[in-house]
């Protein structure tokens, strides 16, 4: 376990925002973390939909329960959090 | 006793080289303080300042700006613009005074080093007298708020934010470091006084005092006229300066600096005048939007003015207006959300009236930053503000210090510019940023922004608490919103409609 700074580009809202995260966290817990800074505060709820995590300008998401510290994610790498369906 | 005409002596006295004996040319002017890039010092001499005076004319004339400032201050010291302006105004007032005073004072040592190291005999005179204006502007823009600080502590960081550690503080001093105070004499002339001068500062003064009338505030706008005409006459000296060296062969090196230059003052130009322009300024009281403002003198006539001179527009010039569509809106948006942050209490500038206007000179505002503002409303609504501050810190860019920010909503386009350097990443608003970055690295390398800070331990603890002590912000220093939130109401009895763009 290790806690792992993040920066988060986050669907809908308008800046670059700080994350601290921790190797040990999932995808989704990933995106939890960088919701609870963006969506109901600058950025309205999607009920249904999940978050999902991909890195800047890439297509492909990370699998949902990939562990960050098994990713090629960097420390302060922007990654960017994406409303999907579930 | 008769005098000569000052056009009959002039040229002869202001002709200030000399062949010095005991030390050698270069010790006494080194290339690294005069920046003069190879040109010698025969061709400097033919710099012709166009605008000419001599000491006993400027004293008497700044004698009598002086005595009109002070005199309307004195006249008008029991108007009560204080207590009954506009929150938004007063607001604009302590933001103008903290980011600028003492930016005024260091362009003083900016213009010593011009008076000093200056090539051409005629940029030493020039700068000699700009130095003396620089001086005027701090003291000034320092003894007019201090009357309210009895009243209202915010006002002390007219003299405090430069000291501080505070966000906007730190872009300021980044910026002002690397635009004039750590640049050689001809350095200066080009990006302080005609990059920074000529193409943003008149227009803020200019744009201001208008306000300031508008807004009642005679005071302010007589101080802010009274700035500006010196402005307007020192602001001259880069102007010659490119000429040289131009018609010598430097005009990649003459348009470098201005190409960075422009890209760093535009930075704080839409974080101060964007803000206030377009959310701050009352809209009863507003002439124009940042846009327009931007367009005409900007886009109209400052390009006109580099194309005159030789040189060629920035190579990013269309990428700059474009973000005078949405880059101001953004830093609106990051000074109230992260409001607690500034020295001064935001002015949201959201009533429905407000959004209106906004959707009628941004087509499309409403799409975009209105969504996230919808967000902002019903959490205010729904008695949830602690919804509406910070819990994390915004990531600022490497370069302008400024949080990476862009359109939200439907128009979604923000994104971060990443250079690695040396085994560092560094983040980046834009490819401007980047750019600026990369034409010397080893200028930048080093700095660490806010968020650098905070990742290296130096903010403890690491909460906003922390943050705000870091940044040197007291209790009753920190920033609320303008209006205590009343513009909310608005909201409670019907939902805001959209008024078709």
């Amino acid at each position: 376990m290790a806690t792992f700074p993040l920066i988060s580009n986050f669907q809908y809202d308008f800046v670059l925002q700080l994350v601290a995260v921790d190797t040990q966290n999932t995808m989704d817990e990933v995106a939890a973390a960088a919701a609870h800074h963006s969506v109901g505060r600058r950025v309205a709820p999607q009920p249904g939909k999940v978050v999902r995590v991909r890195r800047q300008g890439a297509t492909e998401f990370y699998p949902r329960h990939a562990r960050l510290g098994d990713t090629d994610i960097q420390p302060m790498e922007t990654v960017e959090f994406i409303f999907c369906e579930a | 006793m008769a005098l000569l005409e000052r056009n009959e002596w002039y040229d002869i006295a202001r002709n200030t080289n000399w062949t010095p004996t005991y030390v050698s040319e270069s010790e006494l002017f080194p290339d690294v303080m005069t920046g003069a890039k190879g040109v010698p010092v025969d061709k400097w001499e033919v710099y012709d300042e166009p605008y000419k005076t001599s000491y006993p004319e400027y004293v008497r004339i700044q004698r009598e700006k002086d005595a009109g400032a002070y005199s309307v201050k004195a006249a008008l010291e029991r108007s009560r613009i204080f207590e009954d302006s506009d929150p938004g105004w007063v607001s604009i007032l302590k933001a103008h005074y903290g980011a600028i005073a003492l930016g005024e004072y260091a362009a003083m040592s900016a213009e010593a080093r011009m008076a000093r190291f200056g090539r051409a005999p005629g940029m030493r005179n020039m700068a000699t007298f700009g130095m003396l204006d620089e001086n005027r502007h701090a003291q000034l823009q320092l003894y007019f708020p201090h009357e309210h600080c009895s009243k209202d502590r915010q006002f002390d960081w007219a003299h405090k934010a430069y000291h501080s550690n505070e966000w906007g503080a730190i872009a300021a001093r980044h910026t002002f470091d690397d635009l004039f105070m750590a640049r050689s004499a001809t350095d200066i002339a080009v990006m302080l006084t005609f990059a920074f001068e000529t193409g943003f500062t008149n227009m803020q003064f200019l744009g201001l005092a208008a306000d300031a009338a508008e807004a009642g505030d005679f005071t302010f706008a007589s101080l802010i006229s009274s700035i500006q005409t010196d402005e307007s006459r020192h602001a001259q000296i880069g102007g010659p300066a490119l000429q040289v060296m131009i018609a010598n062969g430097r005009k990649e090196e003459a348009q470098k600096l201005v190409d960075v230059a422009i890209a760093r003052a535009w930075r704080l130009f839409c974080l101060l005048s964007g803000t206030s322009m377009d959310y701050a300024t009352p809209i009863g009281h507003r002439k124009q939007s940042f846009k327009e403002f931007m367009q005409e003198w900007i886009v109209g006539q400052f390009e006109r003015t580099l194309i005159d001179l030789g040189l060629d527009l920035p190579w990013y010039w269309n990428q700059m207006i474009a973000e005078f569509d949405y880059q101001h809106h953004a830093y609106q948006m990051g000074i109230w959300f992260w409001r607690p942050t500034v020295w001064w209490n935001p002015a949201a500038g959201m009533t429905p009236e407000c959004r209106d206007w906004l959707e009628e000179k941004y087509p499309g505002w409403n799409d975009t930053f209105g969504k996230a503002w919808d967000v902002i409303i019903d959490n205010l609504l729904a008695g949830k503000p602690e919804l509406t501050v910070p819990e994390t810190l915004p990531i600022v860019c490497n370069m302008s210090q400024l949080p990476i920010c862009a359109v939200p909503g439907n128009g979604w386009n923000v994104k971060d510019y990443p250079l690695t350097y040396q085994g560092r990443t560094y983040h980046f608003n834009s490819e401007i940023d980047r750019w600026v970055f990369q034409q010397d690295p080893a200028r930048y390398r080093d700095h660490l922004t806010l968020v650098d800070r905070f990742l290296a331990g130096h903010i403890q603890p690491p909460n906003l608490m922390g943050a705000l002590q870091y940044m040197n912000l007291a209790p009753g220093e920190i920033g609320d919103d303008a209006h205590k939130y009343a513009w909310v109401e608005a909201y409670r009895t019907s939902r805001y409609q959209k008024k078709a763009a």
